[in-house]
């Protein structure tokens, strides 16, 4: 497909990758700090949250208002938050404005300001953020299932806890944003229309004088058990359900995609078949491949009345189940022209590719091109998916729901 | 960029704009009926039968329609409002025929009563669902006390009892009554050969019969209505307010939408700094929202219920600051960025493209360019959005709130 990929590797480690687009007057732009969920110390769980608001709340010589206009002023559309491993902040925007962009973004990730009084509405917002979640449920119960379904810290939920949340300090999170904030390990990305010339000389100036160091390791811990019910008197039961499988990394992962998209890649697949049109039972209903890079899961979601909730927990897990008893040609076809075309379609977006580029470089050590994928996706058949799924049973599923009744897992 | 458009003699109009350099296409049918065109006892049904257009034709089974549809990897689905019931896929510019000719058959369902009872069940879900997510329940819950007796404020989804009445036959009526080829718009954009689109869509959609067909159009100023109700299982107080603005048609709606972005973008708003950069509450956002022949400002707030009144007392502050003194130069010349960068950004896709296309077409029978559209937002004048706030007072809202049940 003519992919224009650039890469740059900074003395002190900081990576730099952008995708050129044809055809775009748009540009994002991405920077991935190692300052995640999991990287957080125990008992500071939702203080890469604060950390980013509050590096918004003023850095380099202008103060919260001044630096919030000046953004404002690019007409930069934000993006970002946090996830387990890293912070990441950026945004779209008209090409033009980039250079200028990326300055704000250096003094916010380099100088902020971090005042004590702007520490107080930061940690709130952050602190309202986790108990808007409670009205919520269909968001909540995802992330309280990835708590329990990746082994700690892993599954460390990416909002925060309220508890550990008031403890915080701005002291120790001033702290935490230091030891963290580390350059040499940042991956910056763009995409759209830009000169990477400019961008590379840019970059380096503003991160080329912080020094190397190197990446913690992580500790893992247990995981949870496998069923949590969370009473809530709401209209439906929501249920998430987790199973582990393959990581990005693994010979059988494009093998692992293409079952999923078996299961729930658009309308005709089993889940929506089998769960929705056959049955009625759900107007929510769908699984994803959730990765991170010490772990892998499929992830399922459905939404019911409680009446119809075991029934519903029990067609999924029989789907799933006997997705290895047999697939035939046409569902395969089905899969895979579907993972291809959306990987297309994703294609014309710059802030899709940013995104992308980023989280293969992450995860891979380099980054993949949409043919290299799409060859991959051709690559399988009938019995190399089988044989996949025969291999990694779907098993050790890990169940939350949230809800006016409980279900029984078996 | 090319723009195309060609009417058949039943009224149906194709509109394209080609991009020959897109790597995809995308295609709506917009069929211009909605709740405001219900009566109560049909409420809900023309959300239930967007549903049932996938429910197949009386060639094709549900199972069928899916897969013929994910045998190209399309992306697509189907959404309704009050007014606008919209049919689209984005896909690889290949399976543009192939696609089209399956929506042209979908758009004459076949609307199988066995089909109608199950899909009833999900409807009845999605009712749930939605119950399940107060941010949206409070909004439609304010729709219906801001548009009081006005058509508008029908709702959507409409009630698990209104769905559990509805009958095939009221259904069937429905549909006869409003899918006639002159109430409906097939739309292209990104990359496609017009001609062979237009050839297709006149082999296929020729037959259809037209209807007289009728909205009642009147605008509206709303009720200043307020109402509050407590549930037991919610944790913070969501609240929603609906202010009048100018319709769809009016000239005033680029000023009406920069002036939603001063008072309630998400970032950088007047609400933004009074209310959420202080942590009096959660989220505080402000939408402008055109609609045929009326238009409306909606507000919707999340914070606890300890701050909700405070939140108020501040955003009456700023409500009534903005009439008395109007918007700054400043403010303004920040949110043309936004909008305009946001404007690029969402046309730089076909399937972004393909919605202001055609809600373009829908409501002012007009093809407008990028480029029109970026100048009308760039002649926007502070003077013109202090006119538009004395005309339309952000203060004279309804308001519905839902809230925690307090204890004892």
């Amino acid at each position: 497909m003519g992919q224009k990929i650039d890469k740059h590797r900074m003395k002190n480690g900081m990576v730099l990758l952008g995708e050129r687009m044809d055809n775009v007057e748009s540009v994002a732009f991405g920077f991935m700090l190692p300052a995640g969920a999991a990287v957080m110390p125990e008992g500071c769980c939702g203080a890469a949250n604060v950390i980013t608001d509050w590096i918004f709340r003023g850095a380099g010589d202008k103060d919260n208002r001044q630096l919030g206009d000046a953004l404002d002023g690019l007409g930069l559309q934000r993006s970002g938050g946090v996830d387990t491993a890293h912070i990441t902040i950026g945004a779209a925007l008209e090409a033009g404005n980039l250079s200028a962009a990326i300055e704000l973004y250096g003094d916010i990730i380099l100088k902020p300001r971090l005042t004590d009084g702007q520490f107080t509405p930061a940690k709130q917002l952050v602190i309202d953020g986790v108990k808007g979640l409670d009205d919520h449920p269909r968001q909540k119960v995802m992330i309280k299932l990835r708590e329990r379904f990746y082994p700690q810290p892993l599954g460390r939920s990416t909002v925060g806890e309220i508890g550990q949340l008031e403890k915080l300090t701005p002291e120790l999170t001033r702290k935490l944003a230091a030891n963290n904030f580390n350059p040499s390990r940042m991956i910056f990305t763009v995409a759209g229309k830009y000169d990477f010339t400019a961008v590379k000389k840019q970059i380096e100036g503003l991160f080329g004088k912080a020094g190397k160091k190197t990446a913690k390791t992580l500790r893992i811990g247990p995981k949870g058990g496998k069923y949590k019910h969370i009473q809530n008197e709401g209209a439906q039961v929501h249920i998430g359900l987790m199973t582990p499988t393959v990581k990005i990394t693994d010979k059988d992962y494009y093998n692992v995609r293409v079952a999923v998209g078996m299961l729930s890649g658009g309308m005709g697949a089993r889940l929506f078949t089998e769960v929705r049109e056959k049955r009625g039972l759900c107007y929510a209903v769908g699984a994803q491949y959730h990765a991170l890079k010490e772990a892998a899961g499929i992830a399922c979601y459905a939404g019911t009345t409680p009446d119809k909730a075991q029934q519903t927990f029990d067609v999924i897990i029989n789907e799933f189940n006997r997705l290895a008893d047999g697939i035939s040609e046409e569902e395969l076809q089905r899969a895979k022209v579907g993972l291809k075309s959306s990987l297309i379609l994703q294609s014309e977006s710059s802030s899709s590719r940013a995104g992308a580029i980023a989280t293969d470089f992450y995860m891979l050590g380099r980054v993949r091109t949409l043919d290299e994928i799409k060859n991959e996706i051709n690559k399988t058949s009938v019995d190399s998916v089988l044989n996949c799924l025969r291999k990694n049973r779907f098993k050790d599923f890990t169940v939350v729901t949230i809800g006016p009744k409980e279900i029984k897992v078996g | 960029m090319e723009f195309k458009v060609n009417k058949l003699k039943n009224g149906l109009t194709v509109i394209g704009e080609v991009n020959k350099s897109a790597k995809s296409s995308a295609v709506g049918f917009f069929v211009r009926t909605g709740a405001r065109d219900e009566n109560p006892q049909i409420n809900g049904v023309s959300h239930f039968l967007e549903h049932m257009v996938f429910k197949g034709t009386v060639k094709l089974s549900p199972f069928e329609v899916n897969e013929a549809f994910d045998r190209t990897g399309a992306q697509y689905n189907a959404f309704t409002s009050e007014e606008n019931t919209i049919f689209w896929a984005a896909l690889l510019p290949e399976y543009l025929v192939e696609i089209t000719k399956l929506w042209i058959e979908m758009m004459r369902p076949a609307l199988r009563t066995e089909d109608f009872n199950i899909e009833k069940q999900v409807i009845k879900e999605e009712i749930a669902m939605y119950k399940d997510q107060p941010s949206y329940d409070v909004l439609d819950r304010c729709r219906t006390l801001y548009f009081g007796g006005h058509p508008c404020g029908n709702s959507v989804l409409g009630s698990v009892q209104s769905i559990e009445a509805l009958t095939a036959e009221q259904m069937r009526e429905y549909f006869t009554s409003r899918y006639a080829p002159n109430n409906m718009i097939a739309a292209f954009a990104g990359n496609f050969d017009w001609d062979e689109i237009r050839n297709v869509i006149e082999t296929g959609c020729a037959a259809w019969e037209s209807r007289d067909i009728d909205r009642k159009l009147s605008d509206t100023r709303g009720t200043r209505a307020k109402e509050r109700l407590e549930k037991a299982n919610l944790a913070r107080e969501h609240i929603c307010l609906i202010s009048p603005s100018v319709s769809a048609q009016d000239t005033q709606r680029f000023a009406a939408s920069l002036l939603s972005m001063i008072i309630g973008d998400s970032v950088g708003s007047r609400f933004f700094w009074e209310l959420v950069d202080k942590a009096i509450v959660e989220t505080a956002s402000m939408e402008y929202s055109p609609m045929d022949g009326a238009g409306a400002n909606f507000t919707y707030i999340r914070c606890s219920s300890e701050n909700a009144n405070k939140a108020m007392e501040i955003v009456g502050r700023i409500f009534a600051e903005a009439t008395k003194a109007g918007v700054t130069e400043n403010e303004l010349k920040m949110a043309k960025n936004k909008v305009l960068s946001a404007l690029v950004i969402k046309n730089e896709l076909p399937m972004g493209r393909l919605v202001d296309l055609g809600f373009n077409w829908t409501y002012l029978r007009q093809y407008r360019t990028i480029e029109q559209d970026v100048s009308s937002i760039k002649a926007v004048a502070v003077a013109d959005i202090n006119a538009l706030i004395k005309e339309y007072p952000l203060s004279e809202f309804a308001q519905f709130s839902l809230a925690p049940a307090k204890n004892g």
